[in-house]
């Protein structure tokens, strides 16, 4: 029950929705489009006709205003203007075919006039858009004001300024790209010789430096095991003869053709002196040079020059006691 | 009981207490050496252009691990602001990008108040670059994982002891850390930073590279074989010692033999084992440039110019304030 209603009136309300703009849209020329299916439907009689032709002969555009207003009244009382060129040219001459719908056609003068007006009306009709022609400003195209082939030309001109900006713009772009890749080298050959040169001399310096860890880790191992607090004192040791061993090798660097993280190689270099005294259980001076026993034999003279050595041998040996 | 019973139950619903997870600092310190760690920011001043930018990252990734991968620097950053950020991190050596007149420079400095070395990037090659022109680019994960390297050439020679190459030298090594040799294991030496120094056109040579130790005096078919774990086509060959002992043509790249073996302290890997000889095999990664030294100043961007190239001077350097880091 309530479902019935309901239903009826959603069915009408979408069709209202969705027909108003047809029916407004139908409204305005259903007038004239009913006049225009009129006239078409009733010819005009045979008397008529005799008249068009008349007026065809006579037809002379230089009429004036006056009779065209005349005549065209009347003639509005006669018959309907179907002219296609009224419902183009202008929304009044539409309004005027609409309006003359339901005119009687038995008058004849008005009939008569009403053939003549139908050519006033065409001319009204040529007047009405020629001064509309002449009112428009043209645009100062190089292809002419009214050409029939105007469309087409435009478009052939857009298309050709169109490939002109390309061009343009690619011009630019290459310009810019220019400027943005200076100094990026794309290479060409990998290697040539320059590189390889370069390489080997990278390779010199990790062959050089790997050798000196190879001589320091494996001594080191060699005394490692056995002798953990020796290489605190050689750490000691080391540090105490960091600063003076770096500047001199720093000068020995340069001079060198290839400095090469000269400080580690002063630790090498300090490390190795040391280690060429070898274990020291092996050395012959061992336990036999410490301060608790004195040697006789040697004097205390050179004692400056053997300090160095000494010392380190010296805790040594007192380790091992 | 019943409240053991519920307490129980508790902990169980919530489960146990995750210890509070410790994000492993970076050292400040090295451990070995006791020296500071110097750590680098690599950024750029200025709108870079596409190529530069890669440039940028290449740098970074070259500088690694003690820099920041993945700095996001802003248009309004002022050089003020790198310096408070630098401070408490411990950031020692900044290296900035700027492309002023479409030239690309590069500038090396020590914060706080270090100097600062300017250079015109001559040309530069990108990492993509050298990547796509190698037949066989190599890049294991860990190439990264350690810091690179440095092999000066070329500062020296001539017997000329110029203080603008003095102050370059000792400023490139302080950039990386060093390395102690009674303890550093080759196995973490993997990448080398040659600057090659070229008198004639005071151009210096700036290339990257990766180490890579081949075992030597073993034919180039058991090397791979053992390297690759391939099972060697036999199909020619009547006897496994043909595959052994056949003679192998050296190819070009074989290295100059004599001048690259080591003779390594320690097993690398399987293949590189200890007191045997091996041969050093170096491969380009990285970005390459040329670098051309234009100015140095004494402050951080700022501050009196002790030498410059295109000066009035006649390039040779003022008696420098003797900037040591």
């Amino acid at each position: 029950m309530q479902a019935d209603p309901n239903p009826m009136k959603r069915k009408r309300k979408p069709i209202k929705s969705k027909n108003p703009k047809k029916k407004k849209t139908t409204t305005k020329p259903s007038g004239a489009m009913a006049a225009v299916a009129e006239a078409k439907r009733r010819k005009p009689s045979k008397r008529m006709l005799k008249l068009f032709k008349k007026r065809a002969q006579n037809y002379h555009s230089d009429s004036d205003d006056d009779d065209e207003e005349e005549v065209v009244e009347e003639g509005r009382r006669g018959e309907a203007t179907p002219s296609d060129g009224n419902d183009e040219d202008g929304s009044a001459d539409s309004e005027r075919g609409g309006g003359s719908e339901g005119d009687d056609e038995g008058d004849g003068e008005g009939g008569h006039r009403g053939g003549i007006t139908r050519f006033d009306e065409g001319c009204r009709a040529f007047r009405v858009a020629f001064s509309k022609i002449m009112k428009r400003k043209l645009p100062n195209d190089a292809l002419g004001p009214m050409l029939s082939a105007h469309k087409k030309l435009v478009v052939e001109k857009l298309v050709e300024e169109e490939a002109e900006h390309k061009a343009k713009g690619e011009a630019k772009k290459e310009k810019i790209l220019q400027a943005l890749e200076k100094g990026h080298v794309k290479l060409a050959n990998f290697l040539d010789a320059k590189e390889k040169s370069l390489i080997k001399i990278a390779t010199k310096g990790v062959v050089r430096l790997f050798n000196e860890v190879s001589k320091a880790q494996i001594s080191q191992r060699g005394l490692n095991p056995s002798r953990t607090k020796v290489a605190k004192e050689l750490a000691k040791q080391r540090k105490r003869t960091f600063s003076p061993e770096l500047k001199k090798s720093s000068t020995q660097g340069h001079g060198d053709h290839l400095p090469f993280n000269s400080s580690k190689l002063s630790n090498s270099v300090e490390k190795e002196n040391d280690d060429e005294l070898g274990w020291a259980p092996l050395r012959d001076s061992y336990m036999l040079t410490s301060s608790k026993l004195k040697d006789w034999d040697k004097m205390p003279d050179p004692a400056a020059s053997v300090g160095q050595d000494v010392f380190p041998m010296e805790s040594s040996s007192s380790d091992e006691e | 009981m019943a409240r053991f019973k519920h307490n129980a139950r508790r902990n169980k619903k919530w489960g146990s207490a995750k210890p509070p997870v410790l994000k492993k600092q970076p050292p400040s310190v090295d451990h070995v050496t006791g020296s500071k760690i110097p750590k680098s920011f690599v950024f750029a001043r200025g709108k870079l252009p596409g190529p530069l930018k890669q440039l940028e990252l290449d740098l970074r990734k070259m500088m690694l691990p003690y820099t920041a991968l993945k700095l996001k620097e802003k248009k309004r950053n002022t050089l003020k602001d790198f310096l408070n950020v630098a401070g408490p991190m411990g950031v020692t050596h900044f290296l900035i990008l700027s492309n002023p007149k479409s030239v690309p420079h590069l500038r090396v400095a020590r914060t706080p108040q270090g100097p600062t070395l300017t250079f015109e990037i001559h040309e530069y090659a990108l990492a993509a670059d050298i990547a796509r022109s190698q037949s066989r680019p190599r890049c294991p994960q860990d190439l990264f994982k350690n810091s690179p390297l440095i092999v000066l050439s070329g500062f020296g020679a001539g017997g000329q002891h110029l203080k603008h190459l003095e102050l370059m030298t000792i400023m490139f090594q302080n950039i990386f850390p060093t390395i102690d040799i009674n303890t550093v294991k080759l196995a973490s030496c993997q990448r080398i930073v040659l600057l090659n120094y070229n008198s004639e056109e005071k151009l210096i040579d700036f290339r990257h590279y990766s180490v890579r130790l081949q075992p030597v005096g073993v034919s180039r078919r058991i090397r791979k074989l053992v390297q690759n774990h391939q099972v060697p086509d036999l199909r020619n060959l009547q006897d496994v010692s043909d595959f052994v002992t056949k003679a192998g043509y050296g190819s070009e790249s074989e290295p100059d033999e004599e001048a690259a073996t080591v003779s390594l302290a320690s097993d690398l890997d399987r293949v590189n084992r200890a007191s045997t000889k091996s041969a050093v095999r170096l491969q380009e990664i990285g970005p390459r440039m040329s670098l051309r030294l234009v100015k140095i100043e004494e402050g951080l961007c700022s501050g009196g110019v002790i030498f410059t190239e295109f000066g009035k001077g006649d390039g040779e350097a003022n008696t420098a304030e003797g900037e040591e880091d």
